[in-house]
């Protein structure tokens, strides 16, 4: 069989000591559509672009924002597919943790387990890193949480952060604008702005995606929603 | 099968046409019985000290009763050895969880995690009757009952282990004020709790061979566990 030949990994250190197919794989997320994240006092907001290359595609019919759990979401900058499966997955061990605990799944203790699934593929026969960084959003214990999961398997808690296409203009538009009380509708206004810094066009509803996460859950916001906020930015 | 081996002894008086089945049964039944109640801020479980096989006593000093958590004990009666691999195993996932979570079982998640754990083994089950005993989130007590492949059920009391078909009507009786006439009877606090499970035992231990010795009586609150010991028959 073809994949018995394929059991060392692709993913081998260079001289420099550095994973060069995860560094090719952060090029791939830096090249990928704008998405962000905003913890407030009292939720947290993510949001991407979300682009059509024609008129002919049918808008709101497959989604970037994806719930993980009631408590959990879910937004990357990247390859899709890649995307794609890892929502599956988080999906499922978000489950089996229910089955096992009868609790809802700790934020972190999903990310922890995403992330490990993502290092596998750097250290396993015949397969590549994930090309997507993942923003993950949840709410337990009370409070707010985000974190970011890297094509290496790295995962960050963040206040606030960017990712995909000009993300180092969105980061240092956020260290200006963030603060510790920001509330949550402020939060989302914030997350359009930083979006609409790396947009081309007219950003509309349309052409958005905005999640957030509280104590009553995770929801993903639709456009009508999100057309209030545009309006108040305009 | 190939050959049969020539190691057998040779007894021509004794000897049977054909194959001789040997089987090895690797269940045992040791006996004992656990007994909960829970309370609105306690709980409290009991269980005897008598291991046994057979009319034989292996010993009458051993506790049956796991401290999991400072709000959470399980209680196993049935077979001995399938108890202490299952306790291992089970404080186990708890030391993981604490180090993964960094923060304590809680008394649900170790049910629930214990009714898995028991189904993993659905084919070659435990042959354990176990009793969790523990205060809720809210510090509310609560008890769950498992079968020997996970089945698991929370209510306010419980009996379990060889005397469990005995003792479980009078707790429906005493603790439940099943099938009795009047109106309103009284919360069962943890002293009146206390004394039904002394009461239940010493029934237990007239009428059931296996159950006996002593009791070693748990009783959990906000403020910790207490542990006290009362005798029973020996016979």
């Amino acid at each position: 069989m073809a994949t018995e030949r394929y059991s060392f990994s692709l993913t081998t250190f260079s001289p420099s000591g550095k994973l060069v197919q995860i560094e090719y794989a952060l090029a791939a997320v830096a090249a990928g559509a704008p998405s962000v994240g905003i913890k407030a006092s009292n939720g947290v907001v993510i949001a991407t672009e979300n682009k059509h290359k024609s008129i002919l595609y049918d808008e709101h019919s497959v989604h970037k924002v994806e719930m993980i759990t009631k408590h959990i979401g879910m937004v990357y900058s990247g390859m899709g597919p890649d995307y794609r499966l890892l929502v599956k997955q988080a999906r499922k061990m978000a489950q089996q943790y229910f089955i096992v605990y009868k609790e809802p799944i700790p934020t972190i203790q999903l990310v922890q387990r995403v992330a490990a699934v993502m290092q596998e593929y750097t250290q396993s026969g015949g397969v590549r890193p994930f090309g997507v960084s993942l923003l993950i959003c949840g709410w337990d214990n009370d409070r707010p949480y985000l974190f970011q999961c890297d094509p290496s398997g790295a995962y960050f808690a963040w206040k606030s952060t960017a990712m995909g296409k000009n993300f180092i203009n969105g980061k240092t538009f956020l260290e200006k604008r963030y603060n510790e009380e920001l509330e949550l509708d402020d939060a989302v206004h914030t997350a359009i702005l930083t979006l609409k810094e790396s947009f081309e066009g007219q950003m509309s509803a349309d052409n958005i995606e905005v999640g957030i996460c509280d104590s009553n859950g995770f929801k993903r916001l639709d456009p009508s929603h999100v057309k209030d906020y545009l309006a108040n930015i305009s | 099968m190939a050959m049969m081996n020539d190691s057998r002894p040779h007894y021509p008086d004794y000897s049977t046409a054909g194959a001789v089945q040997h089987s090895f049964n690797p269940y045992a039944d040791n006996g004992g019985s656990v007994v909960a109640i829970a309370g609105d801020d306690f709980a409290v479980i009991g269980a005897d000290t008598r291991l046994s096989t057979g009319f034989a006593i292996y010993t009458r000093n051993q506790k049956k009763l796991f401290k999991l958590t400072d709000k959470t004990i399980l209680g196993c009666a049935g077979c001995w050895c399938d108890t202490l691999t299952l306790t291992r195993i089970l404080n186990a996932r708890m030391q993981m969880y604490e180090q993964e979570h960094n923060k304590t079982m809680s008394t649900t998640a170790c049910s629930q995690m214990l009714s898995t754990m028991l189904y993993y083994k659905r084919f070659f089950p435990y042959y354990i009757s176990n009793v969790l005993v523990g205060l809720d989130t809210e510090g509310k007590g609560c008890v769950y009952s498992y079968d020997p492949i996970g089945h698991c059920e929370r209510s306010t009391y419980r009996a379990g282990g060889s005397a469990g078909a005995l003792l479980q009507p009078l707790l429906d009786n005493q603790v439940g004020f099943k099938n009795m006439q009047g109106d309103a009877f009284e919360k069962v606090t943890k002293e009146r709790a206390i004394a039904i499970l002394k009461d239940v035992f010493i029934s237990a231990a007239e009428r059931d061979i296996y159950t006996g010795d002593s009791i070693v009586i748990n009783l959990i609150t906000k403020d910790g566990i207490t542990e006290e010991t009362f005798p029973l028959r020996k016979d």
